[in-house]
């Protein structure tokens, strides 16, 4: 049978909608994986996809990243602000990465077409990938020690590289001017315009089959349901103001822990998350933008309240998030955000959940390795004589919980980028991978111990490197819950050639010649609960 | 008499299922037996089921979910893994990231199949290019040798850091342990690709499985002779000669299901049927898979029972309900499965000890299989038996037992449409639009009150549709297929080294099927390369011919580039893997053997009460499937029974015969 073409509101057809969409959406990143070129995208996964209505609204997203896609509306929203619907056209794809567009920070370039049907504007596909290199001071775009935006790198604003002509080579060649490895970038950039390209086909199918009136309407229900449910689950939290705070190791530049602070409200089945507390802007480039503390939000509560309701604008509806401008997570847009994206963000996280011990102790984990835990190699390859930027991200332990012990080295809460095979960096890079195993002991003792996390270690083969680290948890170690112990504390260590051990700090940058060896220790996560022979004395005293 | 007869025997858990065909004299016999707990035994009984003797038999097609309950199970021997130095905890690490994003509790990931107490370092090295920078002393390998030997294991797994690029060591090490385990599985030769967790992964599930099967097959060979062939039936549809399974046993992961999905699809392209979701339920387990323009869908990249394993598979979900599933209580509401009565003791009716109520327990109280219906010579069904395994449920929800059947009906159907919405509507596909072509002991019965339930409107019962697997194993074309890394540059082009290449593989595939009597000159030898831009990861197949002119693959790589991707660009790229595949086309058309049957429309066998939907009661004719010609049509309810399976028309469906002898069942809406 072949559905009509009126309007109609059946479950059913929404149902069948419904995931069409998603499928969609996790298609996007498959054809992104598939195509591209840098070990990044196609090995590690460092991209997101989604697709939002004609005004920005989230509808559905790939199994991606959480740090990516609480923004992705934000981005669309942002973006029409500054591109009206009248100029665009079938065909396009816009190119974008400022972070006050609804954005995050430069490396994370966002692809977005409109995908018109009968006339107008239905919706917008958006491929997020985050580039290995944008340019910048350093290679790999990450400056730890950055006093402005500008240090971090080439800055696009929305710029339309593809119509339905083709690429525009003019601008395409000003981007692949400005960054490092730009045959490996070019690669990216199509292959981030093939993933909207195949959403929009898909979409050009769903909206032939079914009518972008009933689309549409079935959109409008699934925001609905998410809505009603989001709601319901918010109302089953007991009514209360609840107070958090968790702390950066420092800004790359000052050696001072910098306080995260959240109120959170829950009033009926509405909640507010109010970061005004939060310390001023950062010198360095842990800022966050607000545009990433509604994607914290947005994950925090989700996880807490809702595990299973589908991820679209209608979650955040009864969620409202209050910045205060001039703070970390509401900076001026002069000042470097690179690793507030993806650092400052956990914080905001580990603060809500901080604040929501007091309520729902049993449904958290405790401190896991809530840091990306960057290292980016860049340099020259001698095989190749081409440049080539290392981007390493490196899981530690899970908190424990109320019932089990942590897991072993995962990716918890707003990341979820995988690690690059040790065969993938050694056949890309001129790095050999030594040794790669778990950190045994690494975990917080408690009730249930914090999972273990790992280690790996990456001699240097060319001449000469250039490593950054991007990592937290390195000063303050992962907290433990309910009285468990924190886990270990993330550690570096370079090792020269002549066998001079130094441990370096969590945001610097050095260089690695020949032969030299840098041995990475993540996190362990922190314990559940008072440890067993703790409880015992307690008991006695 | 001189062995005539081709095979095809596919074992499951519960029902051994075999089909054989005399392809010269143009006869077809089907039978069922209960799955035995020696496999060889039931090879053997499925034979005399038939009315045969092994020197009657040419050539066995052989499909068995062995390996598949295996893993599914955790029935996996224990085992050693030999990894390079440093790297013994890549099954710990894992790739890192989760598939649910807002899950706080993350799920864990399984227990690695070896446990780090039998993990092994060895001292060696290569590098990306495949040069030994540390090289393998023959001490390290008596060192191993000697350790593997205090573990009392039977299997090795040894997977090297990219010994996809240069197996020697992980063979001199394979060499090392002969005479000290009778099992080795080597990364390179499993699956020679790189990604050091997968691989290992791999190559450490094909080592537990080693002994299982190879045992297996091999007192199978013993029992059977040499006279008689034997091909086993692979996960990705096709065949492989025992000895080649016997080192690769991880081919035979979805060998079962596989063999239903490929009968499935060509039923499929036969009835020109664009998109057919195959509903194979079974005593313990229903498989779902969906066919798209008669074309199996193969995903190399699965997981069973949480674990990546890299192979070629078709794509199929399967879920622990099938019609053996015993139902319990679970405080208000009622579970069925993923526990199953299997063979033995078999559901309550089964008289055979069974006490706890089955799905099938539940279809024999409501009337839709007869009671002291005999099963193969060795049941007889006994609905008293049923009942009696019924009356604590009923008695515990208040209900009468018919009512409790219907319930238990209910929840199983609920389960299995779980799995009919993974392969479409989680894909975007209109389940509506689909054709149900149900198979297996018991999924005709459920199917059209399942369509029902899924909005499905079409349901075909195919010939053969209790033996459809071992059908799968007779009628799927035979093919031979082996797919070796490659890494020839577009600038580096040698057509005559890739056509040297192609002829070995080609050689190498043709011998197996010259043994069924397939010449060479019928044989059909395809070639494909996965071709991609240097630096991409994921290839794009394209099919390679003599004389492999650069120019002509360049432009077939850019125009299905462009058309997958929408870009193709000047640059340099690689075949990096080389696909050849040998197959003779099925020599006989299994709907063509037996003319059908002709004449006027049958009586009923029988008019018995039935209980469908609603409660109701109604009087209910039961129909002999053999004995329906072309074109017969009935309205339900009605009951068409063969020897092994039952179909049932609920009361508002409509069902007729078609030239193949496949029945057509049209779902109508019951609401109207």
């Amino acid at each position: 049978m072949k559905p009509g073409h009126t309007t109609r509101r059946d479950p059913f057809t929404t149902e069948v909608i419904r995931n069409a969409l998603t499928a969609i959406a996790e298609e996007m990143s498959l054809v992104i994986m598939r195509s591209a070129r840098s070990p990044l995208l196609r090995e590690a996964g460092d991209l997101s996809s989604a697709l939002t209505d004609a005004e920005g609204g989230l509808i559905a997203q790939g199994r991606d990243i959480p740090a990516h896609l609480g923004i992705m509306g934000s981005t669309v929203q942002e973006f029409l602000k500054r591109v009206p619907k009248e100029q665009l056209q079938a065909g396009d794809v816009w190119f974008l990465n400022l972070p006050e567009v609804g954005g995050n920070h430069l490396p994370d370039v966002k692809a977005i077409r409109p995908v018109f049907a009968e006339g107008a504007v239905q919706a917008f596909a958006v491929c997020l990938a985050h580039w290995a290199d944008v340019g910048g001071a350093r290679p790999g775009s990450y400056v730890p020690d950055a006093r402005d935006a500008w240090q971090e790198g080439l800055r696009i604003p929305p710029l339309r590289v593809f119509t339905k002509e083709g690429t525009d080579r003019e601008k395409m060649d000003v981007i692949l001017a400005n960054v490092r490895g730009s045959q490996e970038r070019e690669g990216d950039i199509l292959a981030q315009m093939a993933a909207t390209r195949s959403a929009d086909a898909r979409l050009q199918e769903l909206f032939a089959a079914y009518g972008a009136a009933t689309v549409q309407s079935a959109i409008a229900d699934i925001h609905d349901q998410s809505e009603r449910q989001m709601r319901a689950a918010i109302a089953a939290i007991p009514d209360g103001e609840y107070a958090g705070e968790d702390f950066l190791d420092h800004d790359g530049i000052g050696d001072h822990p910098i306080a995260v602070r959240v109120r959170v409200t829950i009033a009926g089945d509405e909640a507010t998350f109010d970061f005004s507390e939060t310390d001023d802007a950062a010198r360095g480039p842990l800022n966050a933008t607000p545009f990433t503390a509604g994607a914290s939000v947005f994950y925090a509560m989700k996880a807490i309240a809702g595990p299973d309701i589908q991820p679209n604008a209608g979650c955040g509806r009864p969620l409202r998030v209050i910045t205060r401008p001039g703070s970390l997570v509401h900076p001026p847009w002069s000042r470097p955000v690179v690793g507030g994206n993806h650092e400052t963000s956990q914080r905001m996280v580990d603060a809500i959940f901080r604040a929501m011990e007091a309520v729902v102790p049993e449904r958290l984990s405790a401190g896991g390795s809530t840091t990306s835990g960057l290292l980016l190699f860049g340099g020259t390859d001698p095989r190749t004589g081409g440049w080539t930027t290392l981007y390493e991200v490196h899981a530690g332990g899970e908190g424990a919980r109320a019932e089990r012990d942590g897991c072993p080295t995962a990716r918890p809460h707003m990341s979820n980028v995988m690690n690059t095979p040790a065969e993938m960096i050694e056949t890309f890079y001129p790095i050999r991978i030594e040794r790669q195993a778990l950190r045994h002991g690494s975990g917080g003792a408690g009730r249930h111990r914090g999972g273990p996390g790992q280690e790996r270690h990456y001699r240097i083969l060319a001449s000469e490197m250039a490593m950054t680290s991007m990592v937290e948890r390195n000063v303050i170690p992962p907290y433990g819950l309910q009285g468990g112990a924190p886990g270990k504390p993330f550690e570096i260590t370079v090792e020269r050639a002549n066998g001079e051990r130094r441990q370096i700090s969590g945001k610097t940058h050095v260089t690695l010649y020949q032969g030299d060896c840098v041995i990475m220790k993540s996190s362990g996560g922190g314990g559940y609960g008072a440890p067993p022979d703790q409880a015992r004395k307690q008991e006695k005293s | 008499m001189s062995a005539a007869w081709q095979l095809g025997i596919d074992i499951g858990g519960t029902f051994t299922d075999v089909v054989a065909v005399d392809p010269a004299a143009g006869s077809v016999r089907m039978a069922k037996v209960l799955s035995q707990s020696d496999p060889v035994d039931g090879i053997l009984a499925a034979c005399g089921s038939v009315g045969l003797e092994l020197p009657d038999v040419s050539d066995i097609m052989h499909g068995t979910t062995m390996a598949t309950n295996a893993i599914v199970e955790g029935r996996l021997a224990p085992i050693a893994l030999i990894a390079t130095e440093g790297f013994a905890e890549v099954l710990d690490i894992g790739r890192q990231n989760r598939r649910e994003l807002y899950k706080m509790a993350m799920t864990p990931r399984p227990e690695p199949l070896v446990p780090a107490e039998r993990r092994l370092e060895v001292q060696e090295r290569i590098d990306a290019q495949g040069a030994a920078i540390t090289p393998l002393s023959d001490e390290e390998i008596a060192r191993l040798a000697r350790d593997v030997k205090a573990f009392g294991v039977e299997s090795v797994a040894v997977s090297l850091i990219h010994s996809y690029q240069n197996g020697a060591h992980e063979s001199r090490i394979g060499e090392g342990l002969k005479g000290v385990v009778p099992f080795v599985a080597l990364s390179h030769q499993l699956n020679p690709e790189p990604r050091e967790y997968e691989r290992t992964n791999s190559t450490a599930m094909n080592a537990a499985l080693m002994p299982l099967v190879a045992r297996y097959l091999e007192r199978l060979v013993d029992r059977i002779g040499s006279r008689t062939g034997l091909h086993m039936f692979h996960s990705a549809g096709g065949m492989a000669s025992a000895a080649s399974i016997s080192s690769r046993p991880l081919a035979l992961a979805l060998s079962g299901p596989a063999a239903g999905v490929a009968a499935a699809a060509s039923v499929a392209r036969r009835l020109d049927l664009d998109h057919v979701i195959s509903f194979d339920m079974g005593g313990t387990t229903t498989d779902v898979s969906i066919i798209v323009k008669g074309k199996v869908q193969i995903d190399s990249n699965q997981r069973m029972a949480g674990y990546p394993i890299r192979q070629m598979m078709v794509a199929v979900e399967t879920i622990g309900a099938g019609g053996g599933s015993i139902a319990r209580r679970d405080g208000t509401a009622v579970r069925v499965g993923p526990d199953s009565a299997g063979a033995s003791p078999g559901p309550a009716c089964y008289g055979l000890g069974g006490t706890q109520p089955t799905v099938a327990d539940a279809n024999i109280i409501l009337g839709y299989i007869e009671s002291g219906r005999e099963l193969g010579g060795t049941v007889r069904l006994d609905v008293k038996k049923a009942e009696q395994a019924f009356a604590p449920l009923a008695d515990a929800f208040g209900t009468t037992i018919h009512e409790a059947a219907l319930g238990v009906r209910r929840v199983a159907n609920a389960n299995m449409a779980r799995a009919l919405r993974r392969v479409t509507v989680e894909h975007g596909v209109d389940a509506r639009a689909c054709t149900l072509l149900a198979f297996g002991g018991a999924g005709p019965m459920h199917a059209v009150s399942l369509a029902r339930e899924f909005g499905i409107r079409k349901v075909v019962v195919p010939r053969f549709s209790s033996a459809f697997s071992a059908f799968g194993c007779m009628t799927a074309e035979m093919s031979y297929a082996e797919q070796r890394p490659l890494h020839m540059q577009s600038k580096a082009w040698n057509a005559a080294n890739l056509a040297a290449t192609v002829g070995a593989m080609a050689d190498r595939l043709a011998d197996p099927l010259a043994r069924v009597g397939c010449d060479r000159a019928d044989q059909r030898v395809a070639v494909a390369g996965l071709l991609r831009y240097t630096g991409q990861s994921d290839a794009v197949e394209i099919a390679l011919a003599a004389p492999y002119d650069l120019k002509a693959v360049d432009a077939a790589f850019k125009a299905t580039h462009e058309r997958l991707y929408g870009f193709a660009t000047d640059e340099a790229w690689e075949v990096d893997t080389l696909r050849v595949t040998v197959s003779s086309p099925p020599k006989q058309d299994l709907s063509s053997l037996a003319a059908p049957v002709a004449g006027a429309a049958p009586e009923p066998v029988a008019l018995r009460k039935c209980w469908f939907e609603g409660n109701r009661e109604q009087d209910t004719p039961y129909f002999d499937r053999d004995r329906l010609p072309v074109d017969w049509k009935v309205s339900g309810p009605a009951i068409i029974e063969d020897a092994w399976s039952t179909i049932i028309v609920d009361p508002g469906a409509t069902a007729w015969v078609d030239a193949h002898e496949h029945l057509h069942i049209a779902v109508e809406e019951d609401r109207a």
